[in-house]
């Protein structure tokens, strides 16, 4: 894998976004970012809304993401182009289901809606109408995604890398500031875990940095072990979707894996160790 | 209510009735005395290190919930412009930073 299969940038979004078989999807918290204007074609998906079980706290089953992308107009054979606010941070969370259920072609916008808005490039508000699909997802590659048990299991073994910001992983905010503070769980990381922000592996302007940055950030720096397998947190699975993204495809490390759950529910188990403090 | 999502909304999530806790970093941008709708605030703590970043909102406001110490505010907009903005928070506070671009 590299930066050109997984990556594209806007020149490349301009000139092929009405190709037949480019699907180009906006993914946000919330829809008001997208209603208020996208990239001409864009269709939206909702992180919450269209990607959550509306119960359990797990994700849409498979017959629930091919009932998704059908409806969307989204055929197996597209390739599909996500983007979207926070440096791509939900794209990227979409970019790992969409792998997780199996979609071969899937590429991230290079800075997302961000770098796209700051360029003044143009946004438009007209809804695409897009004929359905019959979409064939495959179960889910678990190859990539961790659970609990097995992340207790990584403590002292694996590379546990915490994607949340400095004071989330020290224990001095339960939650990203821009949400108020508020937290049943204890704060603090999971012992043996290095502190590698998501956003250290962007750029201001929501880039992804370049393959030799992002290996001395996550080797040199963060002291990574590049033999082992890796298992990323945050606090719902999101931002370390971001950095799941940087290493298996950016960085083509074999054995990465996403753990959703994270800190809300790493935090949340009876039991389990806890280390606090900043990292080293 | 933050269990369900870590989306940032634009302008930032609204004040909880029960803010008083809170140490909130808030404030508006303008350009000419003109609220800025396009761009981005983020929260960089005392190290330089990104905390959070928001799409500013339709009035050019964004709004943080930080903890007790020294923050800074940069402020990006189309332009190339990046602007930053030192503030002290503290619980309890609504720390108000005007940025002008």
């Amino acid at each position: 894998m590299s930066r050109s299969d997984v990556l594209v940038d806007a020149d490349w979004v301009d000139a092929h976004k009405n190709d037949p078989g480019v699907v180009v999807v906006e993914v946000d918290e919330d829809t008001a970012a997208y209603d208020a204007g996208h990239i001409a074609g864009a269709i939206k998906l909702d992180w919450k809304k269209d990607l959550q079980d509306p119960v359990r706290r797990d994700f849409v089953d498979r017959a629930g993401f091919e009932a998704l992308l059908s409806e969307r107009g989204i055929s197996n054979d597209d390739t599909v182009i996500l983007y979207g606010g926070n440096n791509n941070w939900f794209a990227a969370y979409a970019y790992w289901y969409f792998r997780l259920y199996g979609h071969q072609n899937v590429k991230l916008l290079d800075g997302g809606r961000k770098k796209w808005e700051l360029d003044s490039r143009e946004l438009v508000k007209d809804v695409p109408d897009r004929p359905r699909t019959s979409y064939h997802a495959t179960d889910q590659d678990i190859a990539i995604r961790a659970f609990r048990d097995e992340v207790v299991a990584a403590i002292g073994k694996l590379n546990l890398v915490d994607v949340r910001s400095p004071d989330e992983f020290a224990g001095r905010l339960l939650a990203p500031a821009h949400l108020p503070q508020e937290q049943a769980q204890r704060g603090g990381h999971i012992p043996t875990a290095k502190n590698v922000p998501w956003s250290k592996a962007a750029n201001d302007d929501g880039t992804f940095k370049s393959d030799d940055e992002l290996r001395t950030l996550y080797g040199d720096q963060a002291g990574l072990d590049f033999g082992r397998d890796t298992i990323a947190y945050c606090r719902i699975g999101e931002r370390s979707a971001h950095t799941w993204f940087v290493l298996h495809e950016l960085l083509d490390q074999p054995n990465v894996k996403n753990y959703d759950g994270s800190w809300t529910e790493y935090g949340s188990l009876v039991g389990v160790p806890i280390e606090l403090g900043d990292g080293q | 209510m933050t269990s369900d999502g870590c989306g940032a909304p634009a302008g930032g999530a609204a004040l909880p009735a029960d803010a008083g806790n809170q140490a909130v970093v808030q404030g508006q941008v303008t350009r000419d005395g003109t609220a800025v709708r396009t761009g981005y605030a983020r929260l960089l703590n005392d190290g330089g290190e990104f905390v959070a970043e928001v799409p500013l909102g339709a009035d050019g406001g964004f709004r943080f919930f930080a903890a007790p110490g020294t923050w800074t505010v940069r402020v990006l907009a189309p332009g190339g412009v990046s602007v930053d903005r030192s503030v002290t928070a503290d619980f309890g506070q609504v720390s108000d930073v005007a940025v002008a671009v």
